[in-house]
């Protein structure tokens, strides 16, 4: 207490003329938490965050200073206290109740690897991720595998030292005769991958003991959509995918061969039909082929997302160039419900504590959506900052508050939903923190303005608690950032 | 009887002012006394019927007591005594009545003149008839005897002469003597003569009502203390207090106008109006004719002409200010430094040319010694100074402008690139939006189609169509049911299947273009040649080479020319092409390719009069009408029907592209064109309103090359592109109402695009259903904008 008086002084002496406010400093992560008896503390209102961080640590008397970000009524403290008070009329008589968490580490530039094409989708495998923890897999640090698939057809699994540990094969081997744009770990066996050939592709994943070298073998063919595969979702405990394709579909399928009907027939590549007989693809081996569970057609445009609900898994959720967010009770196939908005949606994230949807738009933001609220409030909040359509999105495995983006504009914005402001248009947001593409720093181009991300567009990323954020785009990488100091605290 | 005489004599000498009195003070007294004491009676005995008899035998009992009085006592001479005093002072006043009565005496005839027994005249005298009453006898009996001579005679004697009876007339008593004779009467203060009839005592006046007779007499207040010219105190004045003394409402006259004043305005007016007042005197034209002046008037046979066209009035000058008046107030008033330094300045320097001087009042101004001056000055300043008319419009430019929603409104429209499409070679002459809004096809100079992910720009094929030649045009076939893409490169038109659908949809459209094989050459193609005409047989369609069939193309179509133009009808069994190359025949340069039958028709003979060869052809959306434009009418021929129904004359001198609104013809009433030129116009025409363009957006610095409606009618936009390297987007919104035009709001201009080779934007198209659009630039790029 006495070392956070001195601070408080410390703070105070060169602005002893300013106002003063009693702040009650709250934190509701237990590790960082003030002890009980921290009263309210007077501190002057011309304090800011690095000198509030500085005297939080002093408070909990930490040898390793922990920057941390301050919460006031739910909203970001971007201001001096005083600035805030101001701008709410709070009087500098009353309480504030500052509540503070560990402030995000700017995510640093971990590894890029480099691939032949554009990078299409991206997904990581680590003890931390949805494939792992349903597998209930043991992965230990420094084992993650990142998997990319390529808009040249083929899956990569990278281990954390920019090696390629396995390629799925080629299209005369089975592989994909087309750009993959989704690829997923179903499980650390598994992988799931679909793309503009129209299939949606099972394949077993095994790895060598040594971990340095891999195999990916085609396990089921998912034939059903008649136009390329978007994105694709996964829920394992239930054996379950669910693909956005441009046919205007949402196929819905099962990873289990028992479980899928027979693939149909008119789309399965024949050997009378023209486009075999042009490519002679003439698969060396023979995959099982099967069809779809369901394919849910309500969308009136290409569908550009398809994802499970968090915390129940026969329900899902599309979105769709029509401008639509449609919720369907997968279980009967059904329509459950529709939203409409003004854009064309590109992508779809489940914030599940907050029962929030958050999708990506064409017209360069991202519209959260509560899907529980009548059908007029359609959006509840809007993220501005990006510059070109946002094509995809991720949680924030640290926190429920946060989101990544990735977007046309060739970077990745976090999202803070707590950083808002409220507009004329509603309540917006604004992104937390921006990550650019290493490519351009290497060329030495950043401050070159790329007409619409022309060349660093980015098509997905991926956030997990222990590899970083992990992002591919049109530069043909992979780019993993992270920050470290709160990963390793964390 | 010294007593009895003075008493006569007095009578004698008072006898005018006796009857004086009786005219002017007694009789009035004593009217005014009876008046007040009548009423006085009145009011004390009004029941008592009989009191005015007794007054009146009080008033004849006053004068018997008079008369005895007079004879009787020496009481009698107070009678006059009042008069008497009063008489110097009235002496002037009091000879004019006696005058009067004495010419009123002489005057009257005391006879009649009858004629006698002779005829003579007879002056038969009234009889006298002696009074009672009479005084006179006496006067008469007592009368002097001295006859004619002067009473000086008598002057050192104590008499004046003798009386008829021979008695001596003593000479009456002196002023003094009869003064002293008064004096040692002593008369009772208040003393009048007269009787109160109430109680039979002499009536005695107090000193106070005798003052107040004398008020009442000679007019003036009775009432003591009253003063009549007390100062005025203005209760009702126009000052406004604040208490008022009465709250009572402004009176009605104050502000109903006089009917007196309206009565005399009335009678002016009918004067007026009869003509009895004249408004002003016409000059009597005599007195001129009567000079012996010649007047020529040199304007006689003047006629207003209007102002010469480079007239320009003299400029005015300003109205004089208050330092010009004569009595300025004290602050334009100089001091003495404005006025040192006024007087020391050159009187060019001088800001004016006076100084504002305190005359006090009008008759001190003296006359203005720089008149002649000035006046020369002002004429001379009209007639130098160069005057030049200025156009200058009175109006707000503010108000001149429409009022236009603003662009925030009109979102969505594109306003930013997202994808840049790189990878041809040379320009990109073309691109097309297929209809599920997935794919792009483009086509350039390298002699490629390409097909591309619309939304990440990732090219998914390419086939090489053109060796040298250029690919001018790539087109989709509308329809979702099967997905044809038509490209023309040099002299050819290729149909192809692009190898980027399912399986069962690329079967479909495979089938659909392989249908026709056969057809063309089953059909009876001599008939043509039997007209007797040299006519060029139409192409053959023929299968592509395996290089080209391998990698998509199904059908080629030999056109000889170099087609420019290629427009898919709405079914998709019909495309028109345009080989505007000059050199074209124009029998052959409009094609119409059906694509069920592999057929090719040419449904011109002729060349299109007037305007050049043509330019582009499209079809209506919804009824049978083809649209042709050459470089400067927009033609519509009915295809049913074979005949030309209208044309459009834009006005431009080359059109480069038009295009029809998607709308047109059903939901609102009216066709929308909106049409592109070389010389930089963007027209939209309105066809139900006239031949002429509806509006002309001029907005480009040069050339526009393509100009194109959303496709869906959901966004009321176009877009049009042009050779400066820009796009520009439009909202042109058009109502089923007959009544209102489309109203027409320039939205955004989307740059980008480098010039290359003096070509900026060379095409351009929307997406099937976004408020998106592609342009395909010079500079061998696509972009995207959303």
């Amino acid at each position: 207490m006495n070392g956070a008086q001195d601070s408080a002084s410390v703070a105070a002496s060169s602005q002893s003329a300013q106002r003063q406010v009693r702040v009650q400093l709250v934190s509701k992560q237990e590790d960082i938490a003030l002890p009980e008896n921290t009263g309210p503390i007077l501190v002057p209102t011309g304090l800011r965050r690095y000198a509030l961080s500085t005297l939080v640590n002093n408070l909990l008397s930490n040898e390793k200073p922990i920057p941390f970000e301050f919460l006031i009524n739910g909203a970001f403290l971007r201001t001096s206290i005083d600035e805030y008070l101001t701008a709410n009329g709070i009087s500098a008589e009353t309480t504030l109740e500052i509540e503070y968490i560990r402030a995000l580490i700017p995510p640093l530039h971990i590894a890029s690897f480099e691939h032949d094409d554009w990078v299409g989708s991206v997904d990581v495998l680590s003890a931390t991720s949805p494939a792992a923890s349903w597998a209930s897999a043991a992965i230990s640090q420094g084992q993650e595998r990142i998997l990319s698939g390529s808009y040249d057809g083929l899956l990569r699994v990278w281990n954390m030292s920019s090696q390629i540990v396995a390629t799925s094969p080629s299209p005369a081997d089975g592989g994909h005769t087309a750009s993959i744009k989704a690829a997923k770990f179903v499980s650390p066996t598994s992988i799931v991958s679909a793309g503009l050939d129209r299939t949606v592709r099972l394949w077993k994943y095994a790895e060598s003991e040594d971990g340095f070298s891999g195999k990916i073998s085609p396990q089921i063919d998912l034939y059903g959509h008649k136009s390329g595969v978007n994105s694709l979702a996964v829920h394992a405990p239930s054996n379950r995918i669910l693909s956005a394709s441009s046919d205007h579909t949402v196929g819905f399928w099962s990873t289990k061969k028992s479980d899928a009907p027979a693939a149909p027939e008119n789309l399965v590549p024949s050997a009378a039909s023209r486009s075999s007989k042009r490519r002679k693809v003439t698969s060396s081996v023979s995959t099982p082929q099967r069809g779809p569970l369901a394919l849910l057609s309500s969308h009136t445009a290409p569908v550009s997302a398809a994802i499970f609900d968090a915390k129940d898994s026969t329900v899902g959720y599309s979105t769709s160039w029509d401008h639509s967010l449609r919720t369907w009770d997968l279980v009967t196939a059904a329509l459950v419900d529709t939203r409409t908005t003004s854009h064309s949606l590109l992508s779809l994230e489940h914030l599940p504590e907050h029962h929030l949807l958050a999708t990506g738009t064409s017209a360069r933001h991202i519209t959260l959506i509560d899907p529980r609220t009548s059908a007029t409030t359609i959006s509840t909040m809007t993220l501005r900052g990006h510059t070109n359509a946002v094509v995809s999105l991720s949680r924030d495995p640290h926190s429920s508050y946060g989101l990544i983006s990735g977007s046309h504009d060739g970077t990745c914005r976090i999202w803070d939903i707590r950083s808002t402001k409220t507009d004329k248009d509603g309540v917006v947001g604004e992104s937390v923190y921006s990550i650019t593409r290493r490519s351009l720093e290497e060329q030495g181009k950043v401050d070159v303005k790329r007409v619409g991300g022309e060349g660093v567009k980015v098509f997905g990323v991926c956030w997990d608690r222990s590899v970083g954020i992990v992002s591919a785009g049109e530069d043909k990488r992979i780019q993993i950032n992270r920050g470290e100091g709160v990963l390793s605290s964390a | 009887m010294d007593a009895s005489k003075a008493s006569k004599k007095r009578k004698a000498v008072t006898r005018d002012v006796e009857e004086e009195a009786g005219v002017f003070s007694g009789d009035e007294l004593n009217g005014d006394l009876n008046g007040a004491l009548s009423d006085n009676a009145n009011d004390l005995s009004s029941d008592e019927e009989d009191s005015e008899v007794e007054l009146v035998d009080d008033f004849s009992d006053d004068d018997e007591d008079e008369d005895e009085e007079a004879l009787d006592s020496d009481e009698i001479p107070s009678d006059g005594e009042l008069p008497v005093k009063k008489s110097g002072k009235n002496a002037t006043d009091l000879e004019m009545p006696t005058n009067d009565d004495s010419s009123s005496e002489e005057e009257e005839v005391n006879f009649r003149i009858e004629p006698d027994a002779n005829g003579n005249d007879r002056y038969i005298y009234d009889e006298i008839n002696p009074d009672d009453n009479s005084d006179y006898s006496d006067v008469e009996e007592s009368g002097n005897t001295i006859g004619n001579i002067p009473l000086s005679f008598y002057d050192q004697y104590p008499h004046i002469g003798y009386d008829i009876n021979g008695k001596k007339i003593m000479r009456p008593a002196k002023g003094e003597a009869l003064d002293a004779l008064l004096d040692s009467i002593e008369i009772p203060k208040g003393f009048t003569g007269l009787t109160d009839p109430s109680t039979g005592k002499p009536l005695e006046l107090s000193q106070d009502e005798l003052e107040l007779l004398r008020k009442v007499q000679m007019n003036e207040i009775p009432e003591e203390g009253y003063n009549p010219y007390e100062p005025l105190m203005e209760w009702f004045s126009n000052k406004q207090e604040i208490m008022p003394l009465s709250a009572a409402p402004e009176p009605k006259r104050r502000f109903v106008p006089s009917k007196h004043e309206a009565k005399r305005v009335m009678k002016i007016v009918k004067a007026i109006r009869e003509g009895r007042i004249l408004p002003y005197k016409p000059p009597s034209e005599e007195k001129e004719e009567s000079l012996d002046l010649v007047n020529y008037d040199l304007w006689a046979d003047e006629v207003e002409r209007p102002d010469h066209i480079m007239h320009v009035p003299a400029p005015k000058l300003p109205p004089p200010g208050y330092e010009e008046s004569y009595h300025p107030p004290p602050e334009y008033i100089p001091d003495k430094k404005e006025r040192k330094t006024w007087e020391e300045a050159d009187p060019e320097d001088r800001e004016r040319e006076y100084l504002p001087t305190d005359f006090g009042s009008l008759r001190k101004v003296p006359g203005y010694g720089e008149f002649v001056k000035e006046k020369f000055e002002r004429c001379l300043d009209l007639y130098l100074a160069p005057r030049v008319r200025r156009s200058k419009l009175n109006i707000d430019p503010e108000s001149l402008l429409p009022k236009l929603p603003s662009p925030e409104e009109l979102k969505p429209f594109p306003s930013v690139c997202a994808t840049v499409f790189r990878g041809h070679k040379g320009r990109v002459r073309s691109l097309a939006v297929d209809p599920s809004g997935v794919w792009l096809a483009t086509g350039g100079d390298d002699g490629t189609v390409r097909v591309w992910e619309l939304l990440t720009g990732r090219q998914l094929w390419s086939v090489k169509v053109g060796d040298e030649e250029p690919v001018n045009v790539v087109r989709w076939r509308p329809g979702k049911d099967a997905v044809v893409l038509a490209a023309a490169a040099g002299d050819d038109i290729f149909l192809i299947v692009p190898p980027v659908l399912d399986p069962e949809l690329e079967q479909a459209s495979l089938e659909l273009l392989d249908a026709g094989w056969g057809f063309a050459a089953s059909k009876p193609a001599p008939k043509i040649s039997e007209d007797g005409k040299k006519t060029t047989p139409p192409p053959q369609w023929v299968r592509p080479s395996p290089a080209l069939a391998d990698s998509g193309v199904c059908a080629v179509i030999p056109l000889r020319y170099v087609p420019k133009s290629i427009s898919w009808h709405r079914r998709g069994d019909y495309f028109v092409t345009v080989c505007s190359g000059a050199s074209t025949p124009a029998s052959l340069a409009i094609a119409i390719h059906t694509l069920s039958k592999h057929l090719t028709q040419y449904p011109f003979s002729r060349r299109i009069k007037g305007g050049g060869p043509p330019q582009t052809a499209h079809f209506h959306p919804s009824k049978p009408i083809l649209f042709v434009a050459n470089q400067r009418t927009v033609r519509a021929y009915d295809l049913s029907r074979q005949l030309l129904v209208k044309i459009i004359q834009p006005g431009a001198r080359w059109i480069s592209s038009f295009d029809i609104h998607p709308t047109s013809s059903t939901a609102s009433g009216g066709d929308n064109i909106i049409v592109g030129s070389y010389d930089r116009r963007l027209l939209w025409h309105d066809l139900e309103l006239s031949q002429r363009p509806y509006k002309t957006l001029r907005y480009h610095r040069k050339a526009i090359r393509a100009v194109r409606f959303h496709p869906s009618g959901r966004y009321p936009l176009f877009a049009d592109a042009s050779d400066d390297g820009s796009l520009q987007i439009f909202h042109g919104s058009v109502t089923g109402d007959m009544l209102s035009n489309a109203s027409i709001v320039p939205l955004k201009v989307l740059k980008g695009h480098k010039i290359t080779g003096e070509l900026g934007v060379l095409d351009i198209d929307w997406h099937p259903r976004e408020a998106w659009c592609v342009s395909a630039g010079a500079d061998g790029t696509c972009r995207l904008w959303m």
